[in-house]
Order: structure tokens, then sequence, then C-alpha cells
């Protein structure tokens, strides 16, 4: 399951690392977004330490609370969120909106850093459903495959028309 | 359909269309950026044939009970906070949509593609209104630019090159632009990056909305409909009513349908769910959701042969592998669905006042409903329709069917048949009347001597 996954994040122009300890991947993302000056974090993101860690780094973290955030969020190189869970089949990554956890972090940087639990992978998207459908819905679930996309240039894929054009997958187990 | 747009085939009927759209060297060659998705789509459609008789009793099971679904899914979008309002008409939808607009100030709205807008003429009506309204899916955003309409609902602007799409968008950035999609790509990018955070609405339309939950299921592969739910303040979503699905988890079957028809991809890059507007102590996403649900005649559609068009999930497989829409394209239909689902869905949701001749410009060939993911029986809908809605051709129906009459009389009889060949021999095939029919197909000639003629002169 999880080597399916793996696979088809890569086919779909995504970097993808791990699976990894905890402490691995906390330095994985300090490494990520080392030559950054402008970083957004969710909340969400489930790696105890990595606000500490990414304090002691010359980088500017943009905190959710900050007043300025819809603002400053434009001129942030990366975003850095957690994941509801992932199904395999097809590939795709849930990501749910929260207070301290923003839609725009995975949205409006060029660089969008993914971290996943393995735990959280289910097989299929119907299976996923099933189950979300039966919980608490967030005001917005968002799946996401890969890095933004067109095909509307003579049906070429041109990347990160909108969004980011570089999804970083980082899986801790 | 003439409401403004630039018509980029001309012609006063499709016939005239048709003609014109196969003579365009330019749009023949962009149309063979088509096969491209032909392929993929095809190899991804065929990898789970189960998924389309489960999709198929999912919409047919919606269909039943089309406004016990819809009433459902108001109650559950009510309780979530989201105003729901309802149209019959596309001008109840604009005058709902330009009013919200006008009492929240409102100067710019950021729209993602949406075949619904279109639909009701959504970005006229909000102009008129003095409401500026920017396209955000970059195939769209070039057809905008350009005055014209989307030919393609899936890709827009697969009608022009890169080349002409090099010239749009250097016209709009008035400054020089090279043709190359990266180059292209990044000044949209940052053009429409203004427009989001600029604008006071996002408009979008909605791939499923589920009844059971509320939940509104948007489908994207650039981003611009997230944008559009983040940034503005205010949410417009316009749903035809035949959008809704009973249950949020069917869509584990209908999404991956959808796209790999669509595009074939086995899921859209962004697929968006969204339940109820910003809640208390989020940072972004709308304060206010609106639903807009608009009939414009499909209710008149239930109960009637015609009703399983109201399955369509708008994936454009259909047109993908129809050898007509292959060869003209969208803009030759001169309405805003086109390929055989436009054939259809024209002339039911106009009253049979538009698009009344699309019927007869297939070969029948029912590739559209072998393509088809959730089993709408287009080709013999099509066919039907010629003979459902009124238009030129019932006066030379009319006159076929005086002709077939005198032809049944003249060879019931040994003398009426040796009178009629002999005319035909001294005419060479060619008959009055029927060069319309003849311009395309050959008329079998008449041989020089008949075999009643050689069959008595060697048995005499």
């Amino acid at each position: 399951m999880i080597d399916t996954l793996i696979a088809t994040l890569r086919e779909n122009t995504c970097r993808v690392s791990g699976p990894m300890g905890v402490d691995a991947a906390r330095t994985a993302i300090v490494a990520l977004v080392a030559g950054h000056a402008l970083v957004a974090c969710n909340d969400d993101v489930p790696i105890p330490g990595l606000a500490d860690a990414l304090a002691r780094l010359p980088v500017e973290v943009l905190d959710p609370r900050d007043p300025q955030w819809p603002v400053r969020l434009a001129d942030a190189d990366a975003g850095i969120t957690g994941a509801l869970l992932a199904v395999a089949e097809p590939a795709a990554i849930a990501v749910a909106a929260a207070p301290g956890s923003p839609r725009g972090t995975s949205l409006v940087p060029p660089v969008h850093i993914c971290v996943l639990r393995v735990a959280d992978l289910v097989p299929t998207l119907a299976d996923a459903m099933q189950t979300i459908a039966a919980g608490d819905l967030p005001s917005a679930l968002t799946w996401i495959g890969g890095p933004s996309r067109t095909g509307d240039l003579e049906m070429i894929t041109t990347l990160g028309v909108h969004g980011p054009r570089t999804v970083e997958v980082v899986l801790v187990s | 359909m003439s409401d403004g747009h630039a018509i980029a085939t001309p012609g006063d009927d499709f016939h005239e269309r048709t003609a014109n759209a196969v003579a365009n060297p330019v749009l023949q060659k962009a149309l063979h950026n088509l096969d491209r998705r032909l392929r993929t789509a095809a190899t991804s459609a065929a990898a789970h044939p189960d998924w389309k008789e489960r999709a198929a009793a999912i919409r047919r099971e919606t269909l039943h009970d089309l406004d016990g679904w819809l009433d459902r899914l108001e109650q559950s979008l009510t309780a979530r906070g989201v105003q729901v309002h309802r149209a019959s008409t596309p001008a109840d939808a604009r005058r709902i949509i330009v009013d919200l607009a006008r009492a929240r100030g409102a100067r710019t709205v950021v729209k993602s593609k949406s075949m619904a807008t279109e639909e009701i003429d959504l970005g006229n009506a909000l102009e008129a209104a003095g409401i500026t309204s920017v396209e955000t899916d970059l195939g769209e955003y070039i057809v905008q630019l350009a005055g014209e309409r989307p030919s393609h609902m899936i890709t827009p602007a697969i009608h022009k090159t890169l080349p002409q799409i090099r010239d749009v968008l250097a016209r709009e950035a008035g400054t020089d632009l090279a043709v190359d999609r990266e180059e292209l790509t990044l000044w949209a990018r940052g053009r429409l990056r203004g427009e989001f955070l600029r604008a006071d609405i996002g408009i979008t339309g909605v791939n499923f909305a589920a009844a059971d939950t509320g939940t509104l299921v948007l489908v994207t592969n650039e981003g611009n409909g997230r944008f559009c739910t983040t940034v503005p303040r205010v949410h417009i979503a316009v749903m035809p009513i035949e959008k809704v699905i009973p249950r949020l988890a069917d869509v584990g079957i209908m999404l991956p349908l959808l796209t790999s028809h669509a595009t074939g991809q086995a899921l859209s890059n962004y697929v968006t769910m969204i339940s109820g507007p910003r809640r208390a102590g989020e940072v972004d996403g709308p304060d206010e959701l609106h639903v807009v649900f608009v009939d414009n005649r499909r209710r008149t559609l239930l109960g009637t042969k015609y009703e399983e068009m109201l399955a369509c999930i708008r994936c454009g497989a259909c047109l993908n592998v129809c050898p007509v829409y292959r060869n003209v394209s969208g803009h030759a239909y001169d309405a805003v669905y086109s390929g055989p689902m436009g054939k259809v869905l024209t002339p039911l949701l106009s009253g049979g006042a538009e698009g009344a001749d699309l019927p007869y410009g297939s070969t029948l060939c029912h590739a559209c409903t072998d393509a088809c993911p959730v089993k709408i029986p287009l080709g013999d809908m099509i066919l039907s329709l010629r003979a459902d809605v009124p238009d030129a051709r019932t006066a030379l129906r009319r006159r076929r069917r005086v002709f077939w009459s005198v032809w049944a009389r003249a060879w019931s009889t040994p003398r009426g048949y040796r009178l009629t060949t002999a005319l035909g021999r001294v005419s060479r095939g060619r008959v009055p009347g029927l060069r319309a029919w003849t311009s395309s197909r050959e008329l079998p000639r008449p041989a020089r001597e008949p075999f009643r003629d050689r069959w008595a002169k060697e048995h005499r």
C-alpha cells in the first residue's frame, strides 16, 4: 500500500521522503526549509518540537495567529502542513482546514511540505470516504495529488499555474 | 445562441459551421492535441469496468427522487450555515447573484471554470452590472481575453495553438511573451494571483453536492477553485439541480470515474470538499457561502425518455470520442454545451428554441454511448430528438414522406416500375431536388440496358 502511494505520488511529480521516525522527519524538514526566509507552519503537523527546531534556524516562521497572516502568506517561501489521512488508490493526501491550520498554507506558497503518518494511510478513496462521511467534516477538506498543474496549453502538462510548483511529502512511521 | 460572444467558427447553421471548421487549418492543427487526451483517458477509464454500473445506478437513484434529494441537500446545507437560493430560469439565477454582489458592494469577482455559469451567461450579467468578472482557469482566462466562449468543457482553449495563446496573453500583458509554456504560465500565475487577492467574491460551479452531509465537491487541477473558495470573503456556488448525489460516500466511486473519463487522471490534482463557510477561529475561507440551485427546464425532463440526460457528470468523454466533435471543435455548435451531450442538452434546455439542427450533425456511430461513464444512451437520444424537436427539416421530412408514398405506389405495378426506371436512365441518376443528398453520396448509376430487357432478348 505504502509503495503504491510513493510510486504514484512520484509519478505525479511529488518529492517523497521516508517513511522515517519523528526525529529524522524533523531533521528532514529543517533541511528542506534551510534556504528560505519566511515559512508558514500549521498546527496539525504531527512532529513534536518542530516549532523549536524551526525557531533555531535563520528562518521566520509565520504563525496562523499572526493578524497579518493572510497578507504575509503571499510572501512565504513554503507552507508546512499535516494531513488528515491519505489513500493509496488513487494516490491523494487529504488536508483539513481547522483553527490553527488554515487552507492557504498548502495553496499559496510555491512549496508545500506535507507530513503524513503512515498509520493514516487507507487503501482506496471509497474506504476513506466511508470514514470521512461518518465523522465530523471540516469546513474544507482538500485532496492533493501533486503540484498545481494545467493541461490548457495544447494539452501538455505545465506545473505551478496557481498553487505550489513543488510538493514535498514527508512520511512518518 | 447569440449572447454577445464572438463566434469563432462562422456560419448560419450547424452544417455551414462544420464546413468552415473543417476548412480552418489552424483549428485542425490545434484539434490534433485531443489525441493526447483520448489515449490516456481510454486506458485509465478501462481500469475499473464495474464502476460504470455502480455510478450509473447512483445517478439513476438520484433522478428517481430528485426533488426529495434536493430538499434533503437544502436542509443539510442550511444546517451548516449555507444560504440556499432556488432559481428556475437563468435570468433568476443571474438576478440572485448580481443582487448578492451589489448588496455586498462587490467590484471584482473571481470565477473558477464552470459550465453552469456559462449556461446562465453570468459573466456578461456581472459586467453589465459594473462588476469585473475574471475567469481564473488558465484555459478559460485565455478564452475570456480572446472574447470567445470555451470550445471544450474540460480544456476550454483546445481550439487554440500555443502561438495563438501567446498572442492573446501578450496583448493583455502589454509586453512581448515567448511562445513558451513555462513563461506563459508564470505570467498568468502572477497576473491572476493579484486578482485572487483583490476579489470580493469567488464564484464556482459544483461537481457533486452530497445530500446527507451538505458537502460541495469541487474538482480542479490548477488550484484556482481552491483560491476562489479560500481568499474572497464570499463564495457563491452555482449548482444545476442534477448535481446532487445522495451520500458523500458515493464520491468514492463518482470522483475517480469523473476524472478518469475527463482527463485520464486516476484523480484530479485537487478535490475540495466544502462543508459550510469558515468556522470560528479559522483564519481563511469565506464568511458567507451561498449555493444557487439552477433548474432551467431540467425538471421538465423528469419522467420523460430524456430523463437520463440529467445523469451527465460533464466529463467530456463523449466529446473526445465523437468523430464530428474531433473534426469541428466546440464553436461549430454555437451553444454552451457541445459534442454529443450538447446535441442532446441544447435543444432540451431551450425547449427546442436552440440547437434544433444539432441532432442532425451526427454519424449515429454511438461512440458517445459507449464512452459515457454513467451509461446515458446518447446515440438513441440524438436519433429520437430528430423526431421530437421541430426544426427547418420538418418541411423536408414532409416532402420525403410524399416522395416515398409516390414511389411506393409507382413501384407496385410493372408499368409504373418500367416508367420510373426509364426516367432514371434518361436522367443518368441526376435527380432534381436531391443535390444536397448527392453532393456527399453516390447515387447508384442505372445500367445502360436493364436486366429486364436483356432477359427478354435472350429468352425470345
